[in-house]
């Protein structure tokens, strides 16, 4: 339905109701429209009149819907009056009517009363992350830090997260102000980004620049820049952290991948006790290794190519570097067969330890508790993202760890080009997370506001920098 | 305290009551701004008729003038809310906004809507509740529609007053019963035994396990009435489990009648293990021919977010035989999980015990999730749709780099 250009009468709106084919419905499809094509708030006005007079009342819905053209078009004064109405008349309202409210009063001079919304809303149920955000932005607005911080704070307490807006229009809002606990709550944002793993996009990431430039006598510079492969930022030649895990994170992960991944809720769904137990024993005899081979994927890598003859390629290129190989496989590789050929297998077994599981066994979950055994300078090759494992840990706090983790270790292609097509990047030796040095700041950003898989990390960083 | 609590409320109500006069007093007095507004907008706007002017705000008035009783009610009805009453009163706020929240509401489903972990819990909770409402309202109608046609045509009988003979007493319901319990009870003498895992519990949620025992109460029934049932059993069955509870709603007094064996023991511990073949979808092995020396076990488990591995656990801990069903063998497998629910389980292994014939077993897969029964070799006709799926894919390919090359020209001629 196209919704009518002027505030119709009574009787005009009668006989649009009855040419519609099912008018139970007609002022609900009609307000949609509405909405949709953003109509004179008269018009809407008329129909309500026409509704109130002949019903006697109007519905919940239907309030809601001219409360959202309301919102819509900035009419300040017609949302405190529909809030006035609802007020008296229900005795709570609901999340949308709510949202609605406080989006259309914090953008408007009476943003005070989105706030008091805020604490009603609170009553009833957990605000969502654009309440706060709608709040958090009018406060900033009116340049009442200390209520916007207060806000901040509270919402990242009851485990709200803040959309990148907020923490953008924080920087935006802030970019010429003086004053060292400003500076310090600023600084805590960015913390926020490096513990969360979050990457800023590009125009968040210039509101950083221009803040960091703006600080009175900060004499901070930002330059754009591509990290080099070894590390090393080119602008300040500081050399960036590394992906290594500190000893205590480093055994913690290795706890909880024993714990999560390996047992679970039961040991017998990936393995079995004695199957882990031989397995421990194997691998605490031949420590360390140095290069862990995920031998079922890598024999896939090439399809044209027999899969043993994938493996003995991997093997052959990792082993020339006289590194202590373990291969992981499954029982059935050991049978002769089109696919595996026992000469093959066995010249392979002189160059590298092999562990064959149960062949309803995962190997995955060997390959990594083997790498985390063995020590800090051990990589692990395998095209997985082994997604499936990091899932198995049921923390945030450990999945970042182990994110990190695999990021420093998981080769997917090696220098030498063996693996034809990589999938992945190689293991970086660096970690790409928001970094600080007191004096510096080395802050990842995305290109693009979504385009980013998970397993990828960006390549593009903000150089920061103090010059005293 | 409690006349502390009286004074309050009066002075609440007497303290609203002025208020709302008030804001009623202020409409009157003064002619609102927006009017002014309006009256402008009508000058420009020269077509309009000055006869027929609108009241655009008169919505509001009339809003406001059905209040004056309400406010009365309401706040006579003004109390400390428990958060059983303001979970209700959220609840009616969404159904008015037109959210899928059920009408009626019990208290045992108000808590554990309020138990619900998280936001998207409570509303995907709230949407079974009104589903189901739903159904039950449609279904009601039904039958009572049902049964007006029947008492008419009732009506309609006795008024031609007509005695039929007939040989029989009709009596079939009941002698059915019976005759299907004489066979059960010979099953369970005789009778193959099949044997259902109730050792799930823990893996569940509450409404999986309701599932489950639905499911189970239709393959029990399906059982009975066939020619040949078996003698079921329900192994590591605990009393006063879920389980338990669900059996009792669904059988009531039945339950301790039901022909069949539940015991708290193992199934290793009921056969000999050497006879004993763990049902799975997860078994690497495939189930060739239905053995009738054999006691198969299903688990009872109905696993929403699919959780592999975890009947193939218990065989392998318990060491074991386990099978599955040759789905991929003899069905072109379109989507779907392999695991089936419980009735279907009982339907196939019923008709493989009578016939042996795995096509007339597997019509029992729900259709939806295969496109049809193999004919030839499954290897040869993988061959001819990943075939077609290359003509279709490669043709594609040839679509996006002719798009692609079309683009690119378009961008260098911009240039």
């Amino acid at each position: 339905v196209q919704p009518p250009e002027k505030p119709l009468q009574a009787e005009e709106w009668n006989r649009l109701r009855e040419s519609f084919q099912s008018p139970e419905v007609f002022e609900e499809v009609m307000f949609n429209s509405m909405l949709r094509c953003n109509s004179p708030i008269d018009v809407a006005k008329s129909l309500l009149t026409h509704v109130a007079k002949s019903n006697g009342d109007i519905a919940y819905n239907l309030l809601v819907k001219y409360l959202a053209l309301c919102v819509q078009q900035g009419q300040t004064s017609e949302i405190c009056d529909v809030y006035d109405i609802m007020k008296i008349k229900f005795k709570i309202l609901e999340g949308g009517a709510y949202n609605l409210l406080i989006r259309g009063m914090s953008n408007s001079d009476q943003w005070r009363m989105a706030l008091t919304l805020l604490e009603e809303v609170k009553k009833i149920m957990i605000p969502s992350r654009t309440n706060y955000e709608s709040c958090i932005k009018a406060a900033i607005r009116h340049q009442e830090m200390n209520l916007a911080f207060e806000l901040y704070h509270e919402m990242l307490a009851k485990d709200v997260v803040p959309t990148l807006d907020v923490l953008q229009a924080f920087f935006d809002f802030n970019r010429g102000m003086k004053g060292a606990e400003l500076q310090k709550e600023l600084f805590g944002i960015l913390l926020y980004l490096r513990e969360n793993q979050i990457y800023p996009h590009k125009t968040f990431m210039r509101s950083i620049k221009l803040w960091f430039e703006s600080i009175p006598g900060g004499n901070w510079r930002g330059h754009l820049t591509n990290i080099t492969d070894s590390g090393q930022c080119p602008v300040c030649s500081h050399q960036l952290e590394d992906c290594d895990l500190t000893e205590e994170e480093y055994n913690n992960l290795r706890e909880r991948i024993i714990r999560d991944v390996i047992h679970g809720t039961d040991t017998f769904r990936k393995t079995s006790p004695q199957e882990f137990e031989a397995f421990q024993t194997f691998v605490e005899n031949r420590l360390p290794f140095d290069i862990v081979i995920d031998g079922l994927n890598v024999s896939h890598i090439k399809p044209r190519k027999m899969h043993c003859e994938n493996l003995f390629d991997a093997v052959n290129c990792l082993a020339k570097e006289n590194a202590r190989l373990l291969v992981l496989g499954r029982k059935h590789m050991l049978s002769n067969s089109s696919n595996w050929k026992r000469e093959i297998m066995k010249e392979m077994q002189n160059k590298a330890h092999f562990f064959f599981a149960e062949n309803i066994s995962e190997d995955d979950a060997f390959l990594l508790y083997a790498t985390l055994r063995s020590g800090k300078h051990c990589k692990f090759v395998t095209r997985d993202f082994l997604r499936d494992h990091k899932a198995c840990l049921s923390d945030t706090l450990t999945r970042h760890l182990f994110r990190k983790w695999q990021r420093g270790h998981q080769i997917a292609k090696s220098e030498k080009v063996f693996l034809s097509v990589s999938i992945q990047q190689p293991a970086l030796p660096y970690d790409c997370v928001v970094q600080t040095t007191g004096d510096t700041w080395h802050i990842p950003y995305k290109d693009t506001f979504e385009e980013k898989y998970s397993y990828q990390v960006p390549r593009k960083w903000l150089c920061i920098q103090q010059k005293l | 305290m409690q006349s502390a609590n009286l004074l309050l409320k009066k002075l609440l109500r007497s303290s609203v009551l002025p208020f709302a006069a008030q804001h009623g007093m202020k409409k009157d007095l003064f002619p609102l701004s927006r009017t002014l507004s309006l009256s402008r907008c009508l000058k420009q706007d020269n077509s309009c008729d000055p006869s027929e002017k609108l009241d655009l705000d008169g919505w509001k008035k009339v809003m406001k003038s059905g209040l004056q009783e309400a406010v009365s009610e309401t706040v006579s009805e003004h109390k400390e809310l428990s958060t059983l009453a303001a979970a209700r009163e959220i609840l009616e706020m969404w159904r008015l906004a037109g959210r899928l929240v059920p009408e009626n509401i019990s208290e045992e489903q108000l808590k554990t809507y309020i138990e619900c972990p998280s936001k998207s819990a409570k509303k995907k909770y709230l949407k079974y509740l009104y589903l189901r409402e739903l159904y039950k309202r449609n279904n009601k109608r039904k039958t009572d529609g049902k049964r007006e046609r029947k008492l008419e045509s009732q009506e309609e009988a006795s008024k031609s007053d007509e005695t039929k003979r007939n040989s029989l007493v009709c009596l079939w319901a009941n002698s059915m019963d019976r005759a299907y319990s004489w066979r059960l009870a010979q099953s369970m003498i005789f009778g193959q035994p099949l044997v259902f895992d109730m050792s799930y519990e823990r893996e569940m949620s509450a409404r999986e396990v309701a599932n489950t025992v639905r499911q189970l109460v239709l393959s029990e029934g399906c059982n009975r009435r066939s020619v040949d049932p078996f003698h079921i059993h329900f192994c590591n069955f605990k009393d006063n489990s879920l389980y338990h509870k669900e059996f009792i709603k669904h059988y009531r007094e039945a339950w301790g009648r039901l022909l069949i064996t539940v015991t708290d023991q193992c199934y290793t511990d009921v056969f000999p293990k050497d006879k004993l073949i763990y049902l799975t979808a997860d078994s690497p092995k495939v189930m060739k021919t239905f053995d009738h020396d054999k006691v198969y076990i299903v688990g009872s488990m109905v696993d929403k977010s699919i959780k592999t591995g975890c009947s193939l656990a218990r065989a392998k801990r318990l060491g074991l035989e386990t099978a599955a069903l040759p789905l991929e063998k003899y069905l072109l497998w379109h989507s779907g999980a392999k695991n089936l629910t419980l009735d279907q389980m009982m339907h196939i292994l019923l008709t493989l015990k009578d016939t042996g014939d795995w096509k007339k077993a597997l019509e029992f897969v729900p259709k939806r999730k295969y496109y049809g029964f193999v004919n030839k070799p499954v290897d040869e006709l993988k061959k001819t749709l990943n075939l077609i799926n290359t003509l279709k894919l490669g043709k594609r390919q040839e679509e996006i780099r002719k798009q692609f090359a079309k683009n690119y020209s378009k961008k260098l001629t911009h240039k």
